[in-house]
């Protein structure tokens, strides 16, 4: 008896609270007809980015749009998503919001070894990535299939920036010693299967450094891996026996050549003497292949990236070449590479593009580079400050220019893990 | 042939002996500087230059510092002209023992470990061309931080060293008082008196002063001043007894404006230097005035808006201007050494002010006296810079903004005469003007 009655006052109680619910969500609904739709999710939003130029060239957007981010990802792209919603709001107008930028060719493994391969020629991702509005970096073949569990654990899984990779078709990686040419260390088995059981972290193969004679045997095995792996290919500099042109014929549609508009005496250049791409470089374009910029210390010169610029051979990419003796010299950082096509006449939205959807696409990550809902919240708030500039090469050749592009805020994961002129900021200090 | 002709024919004579002289005296100094920065705001504090001036480097030295130095003589010539041009500075409080070593306790490895920073990542950038490491090594391993950064770094490194035998290993190593020892210590840094500047004590727990009275046992023995990252006890110790009963003249307290008034109420800690109403403590005055130094050190949690700038309207200015890089201040409100210069400039510190703070007083702390101006015969390590006027913003550690109109830019910095940074090509000829 006293159990039933128990019972009968809980289904009441129960009753009760749905009941209670039901008119609670009824009032709630006919309040928020009458008033104001977005009350109904009220802070609801984690992050909420207003009045920015957002450009997101997956979805074909460029627009004054505002961006709402919420457990990290992207939650909302709308005109107008009222701040009454959002626990944070932050006014970013005037500047442009993009898809955290990807930076194609980095060396990251660092270490204290000399040379890159968990060495000191190498750059801790942190170090660089925040203050540029990168938030994935992928490192070029400074690991191989044997290296790679260590730069795994000492540097990918501890990094703030997403660290993806190629992996070189040498085991060792991008060591100092000649062991990265020898051949009986390029197993395109090995490196297929490593590649093939890290999806998350490995992008592609990548073919860097062999100087000993004409083989192909290096080439091949690299474009084998590739095949294997069902990824891209990536080529760096350092093989100075293979002319251009044939290195081209070896790659396929959508295997990524860097240090595209290098002028040094490794490999012949895309541009010739007269100042005209040379035809062969514009067919493989035309099949497929892509081009990064890869600037590095050495990799790039306006004399080989303005008359290919105008003649249609654009890169796909902003690789920097991110190392120790490059991020000082002309290069210095993936917006100031950006920069340097913004004043040689490439437009706002195809730069964005390139740095961020063109690369996640060649690198197969379509996950990444975007602002579509349900994306992971990565995101560049970049300012373009004007005034007069200037714009160094890798032969300290410079032009003049009038933009520049500045990271304002950095997002990764939905966290701000850089903010320039603290617009995030919780309180404003007054000196007066 | 009369006199007066003579006189004419003599006087021409010796015009054009003159004139010849001249000429040829030109032509011998003909391009003998390899550069020469015209036309900028020279400031070099210890030489009391405080105007446009040419700078004129040779041979990775300071070899001229004058008006008007004729482009001429020089084999390149950089157009300064609305910069400023100062020594390089000097960054006193860094952490740079960068390496992969992982102590697996207790904090992340800032002694050899992704704790530390490597030093030419961040220095050049920011007109940065000496930095002093804040005893992120200890004696033992001292030797293989210079192997490893020391000397494959473009910046030049000195370093202090930590009294704790392993550097900066974590907070377990920091209170282990029996790897303490002075004798060990002193001996080391007898071996690398070029490098090594001081002796750090840091982060202990302890209700005593131990760690600080042995570095400063290391310091008599070596002549050399102690710095202290102090305060990590509970309750608090007394900051006025660290200044008068234990610190020598030339000791350096380190985290200046760390805490804030209400810092004052917590029970432990590091007492802050202002009190309970932010006012700058009577004793603080004092002991910078009897020669103790206060070092700024800003890190990823020692730099409060309230308190630097309370601090600053009272008159109280910090010695030196650093900015304790390390792995978590780096992207924080600290950036660069030219964003934590540009917050004392946005506070109202003139840019003389600021520049001494940066180059000849920290080289004057540290003891070298060798570096920080622009003296002739100098090591050519040379700051361009222009101050970028806009609206920014200047975070500090704890998420509140100050507002500014001021941003120090590095444009062109040069180390042993070498351009180690050149942020908009001002040294380098146009790209279709080279064939």
């Amino acid at each position: 008896m006293q159990k039933r009655n128990k019972i009968s006052v809980a289904v009441f109680h129960l009753s009760f609270e749905i009941w209670h619910i039901k008119t609670n969500t009824v009032v709630l609904i006919l309040f928020a007809f009458f008033c104001n739709p977005g009350n109904i999710f009220a802070q609801d939003i984690d992050l909420l980015f207003k009045g920015g130029r957002l450009i997101d060239a997956k979805n074909k957007i460029d627009a004054k749009m505002d961006l709402a981010v919420k457990d990290g990802k992207i939650f909302k792209v709308a005109s107008a998503i009222p701040v009454s919603e959002a626990k944070k709001v932050v006014d970013v107008s005037g500047l442009i919001v993009s898809p955290g930028l990807i930076n194609m060719h980095t060396h990251v493994y660092a270490g204290s070894k000399p040379g890159f391969t968990d060495g000191t020629s190498s750059q801790l991702p942190d170090a660089f990535a925040p203050r540029a509005g990168i938030t994935t970096v992928v490192d070029a073949g400074t690991s191989g299939w044997k290296t790679f569990p260590d730069f795994k654990s000492k540097i990918i899984d501890g990094s703030t920036t997403r660290v993806l990779a190629f992996l070189s078709i040498a085991a060792s990686g991008y060591s100092v010693d000649k062991a990265q040419e020898d051949i009986n260390e390029m197993d395109a088995q090995m490196t297929a299967e490593t590649v093939k059981k890290y999806p998350d972290i490995l992008v592609g193969v990548r073919i860097g450094r062999y100087e000993t004679d004409d083989n192909w045997t290096p080439f091949d095995r690299a474009v084998e891996a590739a095949k294997l792996s069902n990824t891209p290919l990536f080529v760096e500099c350092h093989l100075p026996k293979y002319s251009l042109e044939d290195q081209l014929k070896h790659m396929r549609p959508g295997d990524i050549m860097t240090h595209a508009f290098e002028n040094v005496a490794e490999r012949m250049t895309v541009v010739d003497e007269n100042g005209k791409v040379r035809p062969f470089v514009l067919a493989a374009q035309k099949r497929g292949i892509l081009f990064d910029i890869g600037h590095g210390g050495g990799g790039f010169w306006f004399n080989q990236a303005i008359p290919a610029f105008e003649q249609g051979l654009w890169p796909n990419s902003f690789g920097t070449d991110e190392h120790r003796t490059s991020m000082n010299s002309g290069m210095k950082t993936m917006l100031n590479v950006m920069s340097k096509y913004l004043n040689m006449g490439m437009g706002i939205p195809d730069i964005i593009a390139r740095g961020s959807w063109n690369a996640a696409k060649s690198i197969k990550r379509e996950d990444l580079g975007n602002l579509s809902v349900g994306s992971v919240a990565d995101i560049a708030i970049l300012s373009v400050n004007t005034g007069k500039f200037g714009f160094v090469d890798s032969g300290n050749n410079k032009i003049n220019g009038d933009r520049k592009f500045e990271a304002e805020l950095t997002v990764r994961a939905g966290k701000i893990i850089w903010d320039l002129n603290g617009l995030s900021a919780k309180s404003i200090a007054k000196i007066n | 042939m009369n006199n007066t002709l003579l006189k004419k024919i003599t006087a021409h004579f010796y015009f054009l002996f003159f004139a010849v002289c001249l000429v040829s005296q030109t032509s011998v100094q003909a391009q003998e500087i390899d550069m020469l920065i015209k036309g900028g705001h020279v400031i070099d504090p210890k030489n009391n230059i405080d105007g446009i001036m040419d700078v004129a480097i040779k041979d990775g030295k300071i070899f001229r510092v004058a008006s008007n130095i004729p482009a001429n003589t020089a084999k390149k010539t950089v157009n300064a002209s609305g910069l400023y041009v100062s020594p390089g500075f000097i960054d006193m409080h860094v952490h740079v023992f960068a390496g992969a070593e992982d102590p697996g306790y207790a904090g992340f490895g800032i002694s050899n470990g992704f704790g530390s920073v490597a030093p030419d990542d961040f220095t050049f950038r920011s007109g940065v061309t000496t930095v002093v490491d804040a005893g992120s090594s200890g004696w033992r391993n001292f030797p293989e931080f210079k192997k490893q950064t020391i000397d494959n770094s473009q910046t030049r490194v000195l370093a202090f060293i930590s009294i704790a035998g392993y550097g900066m290993v974590g907070t377990v190593h920091a209170q282990d008082t029996t790897d303490m020892n002075p004798v060990t210590t002193a001996f080391i840094m007898k071996e690398y008196p070029d490098i090594i500047v001081g002796i750090k004590a840091h982060h202990y727990q302890g209700h005593d002063f131990t760690p600080v009275d042995r570095a400063l046992a290391a310091g008599r023995k070596t002549n050399k001043p102690i710095i202290v990252d102090f305060g990590s006890s509970t309750p608090k110790l007394s900051i006025e007894e660290l200044f008068m009963k234990h610190f020598r003249p030339g000791d350096i307290f380190t985290h200046t404006f760390s805490g804030n008034a209400a810092t004052n109420l917590t029970p432990g800690g590091r007492e802050p230097i202002v009190d309970a109403n932010n006012k700058v403590k009577p004793f603080i005055f004092e002991a910078q005035k009897q020669g103790r130094i206060f070092d700024v050190g800003h890190g990823g949690g020692a730099f409060v808006w309230s308190t630097a700038i309370n601090s600053l309207k009272q008159g109280f200015y910090p010695n030196t201007i650093s900015t304790d890089l390390y792995r978590n201040s780096r992207n924080a409100g600290m950036k660069d050494m030219a964003n934590v210069m540009s917050k004392f400039l946005n506070m109202g510190m003139s840019i003389q002010d600021v520049i001494v703070r940066s180059t000849w007083n920290p080289a004057n702390v540290i003891q070298h006296t060798d570096l920080g101006h622009l003296s002739v015969g100098a090591e050519a390590d040379v700051a361009v810079f222009n101050i970028r006027e806009g609206k920014f913003g200047f975070m500090d550690a704890r998420g509140s903004v100050l507002n500014g109109t001021k941003k120090l830019e590095a444009e062109l910095t040069l180390r042993a005469g070498k351009v180690a940074w050149d942020l908009n090509g001002i040294s380098g000829p146009q790209w279709d003007a080279v064939k």
